[in-house]
């Protein structure tokens, strides 16, 4: 078995807590089984220890409890090259969502376990404690996004935003006064969601995704996050160019669409903002973003 | 007094067996699930048309079924009905996930225990063997790719699906989209069937090992599906006693009052029992409820089944066959559902949003999975998972105990624990994510 077949680089999936939607992903792309061994993914693989000759170390999952800060820092002492990715490992993702303190109290009080692992006050990104070499978002990445991270992180070139992918027509006489969403029941195929009286974030999300939900009928909600024009900026500025881009296209009040934009399902992908929960997390840089 | 830790993997997310012993007694084993994110408290306060976003994200194995429970949990909550049309792309996405869910725990999880190895990919272990166990292996991903593939021509995304909302689907499927399905699907059901074929071969080649053959009790069994032609999209769950007998069936609305549920020290998920009796869901109880799918290889992998098993079946491995026979089951149901015309009917109604409570039922892959939401002034003022793994703890820790009498003796506890713990447990599929939450 250590013969000519055995060169073929190793890499190894350290899953903390997630969903696991991530590595479905990965297990549907089905151009790495040649070219890459998967030596470490408990998902799928019975081995309960990183090897120490791996090549490539996929994150997924946030930091939620003290046993997956400790495996990760053991895990990146293995290896060079360290991808985080998915939406949890890059910003905590969707358990964000309970990043406040009632929260907190009623969560902490109920999940004391004593031989359990502890749970953290809130889960953190992966990068508040290892360094990065390369982000790749998405909820969870697709399958090509997969591929180019592993296969070519520099030669893979993304759309820009998530517009530049979805083919919806945007018009400019049809103006929604109100963010009414599916109330109406009458979807267009054809036409931005945006006229539709969407909240869609498609124009400063980034793209590379090839706009599934939006093509779909499904308003983008940013999973990729910040396209490059705003990922080293903060999200401030990522809220004004939204206001401005449904001031030009719809009638909606400012206060309901600043309201809106602080919704659940939106927050839980703008997260990937360094300081959106007013933490003081290093900015990351557009280069090391896929 | 001993404990004997064994960590798990080729399930999904993060849980581990616990068992004590003393002198070659097995004093207890536990299933001790180990992640916690926290879902049911921070959903509170979020708007509930967006639940449908957010309650996928619970597991990207099983999201499909959380995406359709919240809808329907919703739409009780908002009294609005979906057209018939939308309801039938429901149940292809539904199908989706089943044809990906029984194909992964078949091909990837549980299929390298029957040839001992460590994973799919390690199946080229012996040269001369190597040819055809690529193939296996290719093949295997390939047809649970397609249940993916489903999951996005119905859902849109494919992890995370969008299509299902409040009052219907955001779109229907187009004839040129559902026909290249169909080829598809046509193209990779007799190599379903092929693999299921070398699976149901290599099962019972294992005859002598725990994890196999009559080594449990009888227990009762919960689903949300009927006899006939089992539907994943229905709205009532049924209880059949161990000798086959339906004790009762009720709405979603009814379960509190008909299942207990218990929170345990050791773990973050919690157990359910039916009048104080252990329950099993997943294929194992569907099965033992339908009496026939009225699809062809379907009925006769059934008939199969049920020759060699009887009905209602118990031993725990019987739950792995019964997985194979729905994969088989849920194409040929797609093939069907796809032929007809979803592109010109109406897929969505409007509604207006009110207050109040709401259950949404599905049948996920593990079994009958609820959402239950309280909404107050537009807000999620309380909400609850009911997860058809909890349904299962209690009877995956009575298979450990017997899995752990067998194999810890005075003075000796055989190796093969650790391999029959491992095969106990994927038989149940547990997850453990949406079992957590």
């Amino acid at each position: 078995m250590e013969g000519a077949l055995k060169k073929i680089p190793k890499f190894a999936v350290l899953q903390l807590s997630g969903c696991a939607g991530c590595e479905v992903s990965l297990l549907n792309a089905s151009e790495w089984y040649d070219k890459y061994e998967l030596v470490y993914m408990p998902l799928v693989v019975s081995t309960h220890h990183i090897p120490d000759d791996i090549e490539v170390l996929l994150i997924s999952g946030g930091v939620r409890n003290d046993e997956d800060a400790y495996k990760l820092q053991r895990a990146v002492k293995l290896v060079d090259r360290v991808i985080a990715v998915g939406t949890c490992a890059i910003s905590g993702g969707v358990t964000n969502l309970g990043d406040r303190d009632d929260v907190r109290e009623i969560f902490l009080s109920q999940a004391k376990r004593a031989h359990l692992p502890q749970l953290l006050s809130k889960t953190h990104p992966v990068d508040a404690y290892v360094d990065i070499d390369l982000y790749l978002p998405g909820c969870p990445p697709t399958p090509e996004l997969f591929m180019g991270a592993l296969l070519d992180p520099q030669g893979f070139k993304a759309a820009s935003i998530v517009c530049a992918e979805c083919g919806r027509r945007k018009l400019n006489d049809m103006k929604p006064d109100h963010i009414t969403g599916f109330q109406k029941g009458d979807l267009d195929p054809d036409i931005c969601l945006v006229n539709q009286g969407f909240l869609c974030v498609g124009t400063s999300t980034r793209g590379g995704c090839r706009a599934p939900c939006t093509r779909a009928g499904h308003p983008c909600v940013g999973c990729r996050g910040p396209s490059n024009a705003f990922i080293e900026k903060e999200s401030g500025v990522w809220m004004e160019s939204i206001q401005r881009v449904f001031e030009r296209m719809t009638n909606i009040p400012s206060e309901e669409l600043n309201e809106a934009l602080r919704s659940p399902q939106l927050s839980m992908f703008l997260f990937q903002f360094s300081d959106y929960a007013g933490g003081n997390r290093r900015i990351r840089s557009k280069d090391k973003v896929l | 007094m001993t404990t004997l830790t064994f960590p798990l993997s080729r399930i999904e997310g993060h849980a581990r067996v616990v068992m004590e012993e003393e002198g070659g007694n097995l004093l207890s084993a536990q299933f001790q699930a180990v992640e916690l994110r926290g879902f049911r408290n921070f959903v509170v306060g979020t708007p509930a048309e967006q639940m449908p976003v957010i309650v996928p994200r619970i597991c990207g194995v099983c999201s499909t079924a959380h995406h359709v429970a919240s809808v329907k949990a919703l739409e009780k909550v908002f009294d609005v009905t979906p057209p018939p049309m939308a309801c039938e792309i429901r149940e292809i996405l539904l199908l989706g996930q089943l044809i990906q869910n029984q194909a992964t725990s078949l091909f990837i999880f549980t299929m390298p225990d029957r040839v001992n190895v460590e994973s799919l990919f390690d199946m080229d272990e012996s040269e001369a063997n190597r040819q055809a166990q690529f193939s296996i292996a290719q093949q295997a991903l390939k047809v649970r790719k397609l249940g993916t593939d489903l999951i996005t021509l119905a859902g849109g995304q494919f992890i995370h699906p969008v299509k299902a909302h409040i009052g219907g689907v955001t779109g229907g499927i187009s004839r040129q989209a559902a026909d290249a399905m169909l080829e598809q699907l046509r193209k990779m059901l007799p190599v379903a069937c092929e693999l299921f074929n070398a699976y149901w071969d290599m099962s019972v080649a294992m005859k002598e090992r725990i994890g196999t053959w009559g080594d449990d009790e009888p227990a009762y069994y919960i689903s949300s599906t009927m006899s006939l032609k089992p539907k994943l999209n229905s709205g009532h769950m049924r209880v059949l006693s161990p000798d086959g007998e339906e004790k009762e069936h009720f709405t979603p609305e009814e379960f509190e009052k008909r299942l207990e549920f218990t929170q345990t020290e050791y773990s973050y998920a919690g157990q359910t029992s039916y009048q104080g009796h252990i329950l099993r869901a997943n294929s194992l109880a569907r099965i033992n409820i339908t009496s026939a799918f009225e699809t062809p290889l379907a009925d006769s992998y059934l008939e199969r089944f049920r020759a060699s098993f009887g009905s209602p079946a118990h031993a725990i491995l019987c739950f792995d066959l019964c997985r194979g026979i729905e994969l088989v089951y849920a194409m040929e149901r797609a093939i069907e559902l796809l032929a007809d015309d979803l592109e010109h009917g109406e897929t969505e109604v409007g509604y207006t949003p009110k207050d109040g409570i709401g259950y949404g039922l599905v049948e996920a892959p593990r079994g009958p999975l609820i959402h239950r939401y309280v909404v107050e002034n537009g807000l999620i003022a309380d909400a609850q998972f009911i997860i058809p793994t909890v349904h299962n703890m209690k009877a995956i820790e009575r298979a450990l105990m017997v899995a752990g009498k067998r194999y810890i003796h005075p003075g000796s506890i055989n190796l093969e624990l650790e391999k029959a713990v491992g095969r106990v447990v994927r038989a149940f599929d547990p997850c453990i994510s949406c079992a957590t939450q």
